[in-house]
């Protein structure tokens, strides 16, 4: 029983977590305060999201670099709507996730029918839904956002858990449900451990492929929506920086690149992490710049983890089958 | 059994191809190469008929100019390409160069000559560091470039504390500023030399056939002798030089060495660098190159942005066009392909 929980991915990452919370909180009491936990759980609620768009197409093996585009264009829509059409936010935000669902299957059909590898495709529509963003806004924010979505993007709900946890709450559970318990998600595993066969076990790899990306569009437009509520202004730069830490998350939290293997709990862990990193070299006054290093570091240090870990079960499983 | 297969193949490739056969001429006709120029002529009519600005020495020359930069980026790509793999910190190495160049000649006081050599010093290191790290960990180039463009990004930053340097020496922005025969820019020249370098080198040198079988099947190339792993470390330097070398031109042209003119992380390079490559069809899986080819795209690309800025169409759909013309690019490559191959004409 122990040993099955040792053998979880998230198990690693969650440690590493609780034990960054331990010492941070250690060092520095401000760390644990009310505020301050609020800005964290605020910053991990909508980069989650960010990593969860990701962690979707890792799991079919595949990479998309638009996540960032398609987040700013959910962005800019949700926020000009709002201003230029006067449209309420809840209808505003059901369009601007359709956006979001549009452009995720735009990829998913390109890459499932022409074969070309996702890089390309993505890196295509990076630069198209990037220049569709800047075209309608040319390069200005949208500042008029209501006074509900302020709110919401701010408020706290109980103690220092702000609202904006639900929908990160929420969209963690549907995945994993989704992920491990659905057989629509064993398909998606599937086709990222090794498509020939799940293609021959009757997977239709190409629907399999569109509804990955469509649900990583969806989860990117989900959390441009709720940057734009958190900045309280439509940004056209939102999710620029987005593409190193879409990867960062998922892969500290243990998933293999080649696919058919991720965790949502890991992802999760990797997004506190990240976040916390993020935090102390803010709370020690250490140059923000730093910022990038470590999370290139951080992406290093996990592959060779998975990849040590990965090396050393084949090696088990080799010794095991002999 | 397999052997059987085994023989069978090397038999069948014995036998010449079926269908027709082509002299070099048709051959030529049918090549990628070809398509790229037609597309050029093409578009450089349409663009000097809408636009008789086009045709006017300085737009020639801004066009010059720009593109001797967009194509060194997609060389610097292409030769990581070649070898399979691909290499994100394209922008990321070639702004670390620059800097450190601006920072030699600003800080150190440096002629610009050694503070140039210097930069593309670090640059090929940087590069260097990337292979050895894809080599040792096994891991795919994707994932460690995407590490190290943040790293590298981050460091520089860091050090510079985004500050430009703007104290180059005038000789260096001189050369960038430069008018051979009124419209020639010199840089242009340096890009086109370093590509008959690169074709030599892939075409004629035993080291640029290594690299391409490297590429093509690294199983077989480790097992006919070659060291893969060598090759792999050998590309990513050269990448890296070659990255440098765009950002030096950058440098040239503006006067200064800006930490931001590559955008975040660099990111701006990326589609330039991929697109000339894959216009000029260099296989992504590695194993074939086209220097000709990755010229020609470098420079269709340049041209249809500038003419389109011309015909004010908006800079700021640019992006949206760029997209599709690289989704245009892959999948009109594809038609190609599967017609060539479906008329045996391959």
């Amino acid at each position: 029983m122990k040993r099955e929980f040792l053998k979880q991915d998230w198990f690693g990452p969650f440690i590493v977590t609780l034990l960054a919370i331990v010492i941070v909180g250690a060092l520095k009491p401000s760390f644990l305060s009310p505020f301050n936990i609020q800005i964290l759980l605020l910053a991990i609620s909508v980069n989650a999201l960010v990593a969860f768009s990701q962690m979707v197409i890792i799991a079919i093996g595949q990479m998309n670099l638009s996540v960032g585009a398609i987040g700013g264009l959910a962005a800019i829509s949700f926020a000009g709507m709002m201003e230029i059409w006067g449209l309420p936010w809840p209808l505003a935000a059901v369009l601007s996730l359709g956006i979001g669902l549009f452009a995720g299957l735009t990829n998913g059909l390109l890459c499932a029918y022409t074969g070309i590898s996702a890089f390309v495709i993505t890196l295509a529509t990076l630069s198209v839904f990037k220049g569709i963003n800047l075209g309608i806004t040319e390069a200005q924010p949208f500042y008029d956002v209501p006074e509900v979505v302020k709110w919401l993007g701010n408020a706290t709900m109980v103690g220092p858990i702000p609202w904006l946890v639900v929908p990160f709450a929420l969209s963690a559970i549907a995945l994993w449900y989704l992920l491990f318990r659905l057989p629509l998600g064993r398909s998606v595993l599937a086709v990222g451990g090794n498509t020939h066969a799940a293609e021959l076990s009757g997977i239709s790899v190409p629907w399999i492929v569109v509804f990955a990306h469509s649900v990583s569009g969806l989860l990117a437009a989900l959390a441009g929506i709720m940057l734009v509520a958190r900045l309280q202004l439509g940004q056209p730069s939102i999710g620029d920086d987005w593409l190193i830490l879409s990867f960062a998350a998922p892969i500290i939290g243990g998933a293999i690149l080649t696919g058919g293997r991720v965790s949502v709990g890991g992802t999760c862990c990797g997004v506190a992490i990240v976040a916390i990193i993020t935090q102390v070299l803010v709370l020690f006054n250490i140059d923000p710049f730093l910022v990038q290093v470590v999370l290139g570091g951080l992406i290093l240090w996990a592959v060779s983890v998975n990849r040590i870990r990965e090396v050393r079960e084949q090696r088990k499983a080799a010794a095991g089958a002999s | 059994m397999s052997q059987i297969e085994n023989e069978n193949k090397t038999g069948s490739s014995a036998i010449p191809k079926q269908g027709r056969r082509f002299d070099p001429i048709q051959r030529f006709l049918l090549s990628n190469e070809f398509g790229l120029i037609v597309l050029i002529v093409v578009f450089a009519i349409i663009f000097s008929t809408v636009s008789p600005m086009f045709l006017s020495k300085f737009s020639l020359y801004a066009l010059g100019r720009t593109s001797a930069v967009n194509i060194m980026i997609g060389f610097s790509m292409m030769i990581v390409i070649v070898t399979g793999g691909l290499n994100l910190a394209v922008g990321a190495i070639g702004v670390c160069a620059a800097m450190a160049g601006g920072w030699l000649m600003q800080a150190v006081g440096l002629h610009w000559l050694p503070a140039l050599m210097g930069g593309l010093a670090i640059g090929g290191l940087l590069g260097a560091v990337n292979g050895v790290l894809i080599v040792r960990s096994g891991l795919h180039s994707f994932v460690i470039t995407l590490a190290t463009m943040s790293i590298m990004f981050g460091v520089m930053i860091f050090l510079t504390q985004a500050e430009s340097y703007r104290e180059i020496s005038p000789a260096f922005t001189a050369f960038g500023r430069m008018k051979l025969w009124g419209v020639i820019p010199p840089m242009l020249l340096v890009t086109i030399g370093i590509g008959i370098l690169l074709w030599v080198l892939f075409v004629y040198s035993s080291l640029g056939r290594q690299i391409l079988a490297a590429g093509a099947s690294p199983a077989a190339a480790e097992l006919s002798g070659i060291h893969v792993d060598r090759m792999i470390v050998w590309c990513h330097g050269l990448s890296g030089v070659l990255a440098g070398v765009a950002g030096f031109m950058l440098v040239s042209r503006t006067g200064a060495a800006i930490p931001s003119m590559a955008g975040q992380l660099g990111q701006d390079w990326l589609l330039p660098a991929f697109l000339a490559p894959v216009l000029g069809g260099t296989l992504l899986t590695g194993g074939r190159v086209s220097v000709l080819g990755t010229l020609l795209g470098g420079f269709l690309v340049t041209m249809l942005t500038s003419g389109l800025l011309l015909m004010q169409v908006g800079a700021f759909w640019m992006q949206t066009y760029l997209g599709l013309l690289l989704l245009l690019a892959v999948l009109l490559d594809l038609a190609r392909r599967s017609y060539l191959s479906r008329n045996k004409l391959v």
